[in-house]
């Protein structure tokens, strides 16, 4: 059974038509990529996946139930967790109350969700940074408490976006290697990306968006290969890196 | 090893010198009117209570974000339906001031669900035209509705019964200044265990950046809501000690809109979103407002309030988080001289680190 399944959805802003008609499935333990160029729609869909939006029609459905009318915070409840794909970390707070945050969503208690947030800093190599507030973050690192902060909350589906955005050649392979280990632990992982070197080597399947609608979608090669897609925006994007 | 990983526990046991500040503090006012007796000594301590609870209570807002400009109609209402039911049905004010606690909880909510779910500054505009509203109904306003003799701008006197505990009345200072100091001691506790507890860290996360605490499966509304319904609550039972210790209410003084400036500057002088910045910013503010205004007042009439922008200024100049930051930093400056640099390490343990988080 597909964990989350997406139907017929639509949504424009004004005149401008930021999805129209998609669908799109992703089955359980996969990683799917969302790719596409600037203004493809891919932030937008993210945003009506995890209720920041509600689609103007179609419907976006999670282990069987309809989201419609739901908020962030139901969502994810249910089990679905986001990043953003600019950072909002608590800026006055600490990298573990940062995290402690999200466990918070599965425990009431303090020192419960202080230990499940030393289990993940500690399963995010991140504990050394524990005490370090998160306006003192490196952009590097931003992006790794926006990861920790999402899966203190246990989720079964997480929605990366731009997760290796801004970070340098030498951390993204560590960042990769510690995605596919989520997805070891039974976490499906919707991941919106513009590395292409990163999305070819993390994804089992590739959903391309072009102007709000799906234009390709199948394996990493595939899609590498198909001449629309490089004609869209592959081509220029996948030969500079 | 051991020392490493035991490093955030030992920092908790270990008392920092703020920690020993707060003590010596607290043990000086306990006993301050054994050999205090002036009566209007003993008033301006029990102003510095009075205005450290108040602003403790309304900093719960704060935690949560959101500026309250309208605390004044909670403590007009508490004070007027304790004092009410005393006057008409002759119920006593501890019983009374519960009942104005429940009605304002009720009324936080009312106020706080619409506004809560827009951004900007709509709870703030709207808790300033609530208050304004409601002071200048009561101003005007003989007799309300079904008949309660609210007496327009006149004001309720309290109806005198002498050295009555039992129904919230001393003829001393002392009982005044005890049950105003358990009511700040009591806030502090409250929001000091606020902030350890799950809604502390939503609070702080609604603050910091709303998006991502929804995302985080945290109801903005709903927490914002609850800080909202207890700041209420604490601020209407501060309106019946008001009410009962100056025996006399009325709808300019206790709704107007310079007692909720002057709630809201006791937290932002001191720094609001912190648990003890209320109380710093009450005790620095309460007594030299009141002696300005005891000493000055005659000749130069609002010199106070001049004064008390002139501060609200130097402080959001220099000081925009307030005074109890800079405050534990400066104190845990000095600690680390005094004990040398083995305490340095300790100083940035995250249980400190907590406490001056703006």
């Amino acid at each position: 059974m597909s964990i989350l399944e997406v139907k017929k959805l639509n949504k424009s802003f004004g005149g401008l038509v930021a999805i129209h008609d998609f669908d799109m499935s992703v089955e359980k333990g996969e990683i799917v990529g969302l790719i596409g160029p600037n203004g493809a729609g891919k932030t937008t869909l993210f945003n009506m996946v995890a209720c920041f939006y509600s689609p103007d029609s179609g419907r976006v459905i999670f282990q069987g139930k309809n989201l419609a009318g739901m908020k962030p915070y139901h969502v994810c409840a249910l089990g679905i967790a986001r990043t953003f794909q600019v950072t909002k970390p608590f800026v006055n707070n600490t990298v573990l109350e940062n995290v402690m945050v999200g466990a918070f969503s599965r425990t009431a208690h303090s020192h419960e969700a202080r230990k499940k947030a030393l289990e993940i800093l500690e399963f995010l190599e991140f504990q050394e940074h524990k005490d370090v507030l998160g306006n003192e973050l490196t952009p590097a690192d931003h992006k790794r408490l926006e990861l920790a902060r999402a899966l203190a909350t246990q989720p079964r589906l997480l929605l990366l976006d731009e997760t290796m955005a801004g970070l340098n050649p030498s951390e993204k392979p560590h960042l990769l290697e510690l995605l596919r280990r989520v997805r070891d632990q039974g976490i499906t992982l919707l991941v919106v990306e513009h590395d292409m070197k990163a999305v070819m080597t993390l994804c089992e399947r590739i959903v391309m968006l072009h102007r709000g609608e799906k234009l390709v979608e199948g394996t990493p090669q595939r899609v590498a290969n198909d001449q629309q897609a490089i004609a869209a925006y592959l081509g220029e994007e996948y030969a500079t890196t | 090893m051991m020392e490493k990983k035991e490093n955030g526990k030992m920092a908790r046991k270990k008392i920092p010198l703020s920690g020993w500040a707060a003590g010596a503090v607290l043990a000086l006012f306990l006993i301050v009117p054994l050999f205090i007796h002036n009566p209007y000594l003993l008033h301006i301590f029990v102003l510095v209570f009075l205005f450290a609870y108040l602003g403790t209570a309304w900093s719960l807002v704060g935690m949560a974000g959101q500026l309250s400009l309208g605390h004044a109609a909670l403590i007009g209402i508490g004070g007027y339906v304790s004092t009410l039911m005393f006057m008409e049905w002759g119920v006593t004010p501890w019983l009374g001031m519960i009942v104005g606690g429940i009605l304002c909880g009720i009324i936080g909510v009312i106020i706080g669900y619409p506004t809560f779910r827009l951004r900007g500054p709509y709870f703030a505009l709207t808790t300033i035209a609530f208050a304004e509203i409601l002071r200048i109904y009561v101003e005007n306003t003989e007799e309300g509705p079904l008949g309660i003799p609210l007496r327009g701008g006149m004001g309720l006197l309290v109806p005198l019964k002498g050295d009555a505990p039992g129904v919230f009345q001393f003829s001393t200072k002392e009982p005044y200044y005890y049950i105003a100091l358990l009511m700040m001691l009591a806030a502090i506790g409250l929001s000091f265990f606020i902030n350890r507890w799950r809604m502390g860290y939503y609070l702080a996360a609604i603050r910091s950046d709303q998006d991502a605490a929804e995302a985080l499966a945290i109801n903005s509304t709903k927490y914002k809501l609850i800080a909202m319904a207890i700041s209420c609550v604490l601020t209407a039972l501060g309106g019946t000690f008001y009410a009962q210790y100056f025996r006399y209410i009325n709808p300019e003084r206790a709704m107007g809109l310079s007692m909720s400036i002057e709630i809201a500057l006791v937290g932002v002088v001191g720094g609001w979103q912190t648990v003890l910045g209320p109380t710093i910013g009450s005790i620095l503010l309460s007594p030299s407002g009141e002696l300005v205004r005891a000493y000055l007042g005659g000749t130069y009439a609002g010199l106070h309030l001049c004064l008390y922008g002139l501060l609200l200024m130097v402080v959001i100049l220099f000081l925009p988080n307030g005074i109890n930051g800079p405050l534990i930093r400066a104190l845990k400056r000095l600690e680390a001289k005094m004990w040398g640099p083995k305490m340095i390490e300790k100083v940035t343990a995250p249980e400190t680190a907590k406490e001056d988080k703006p």
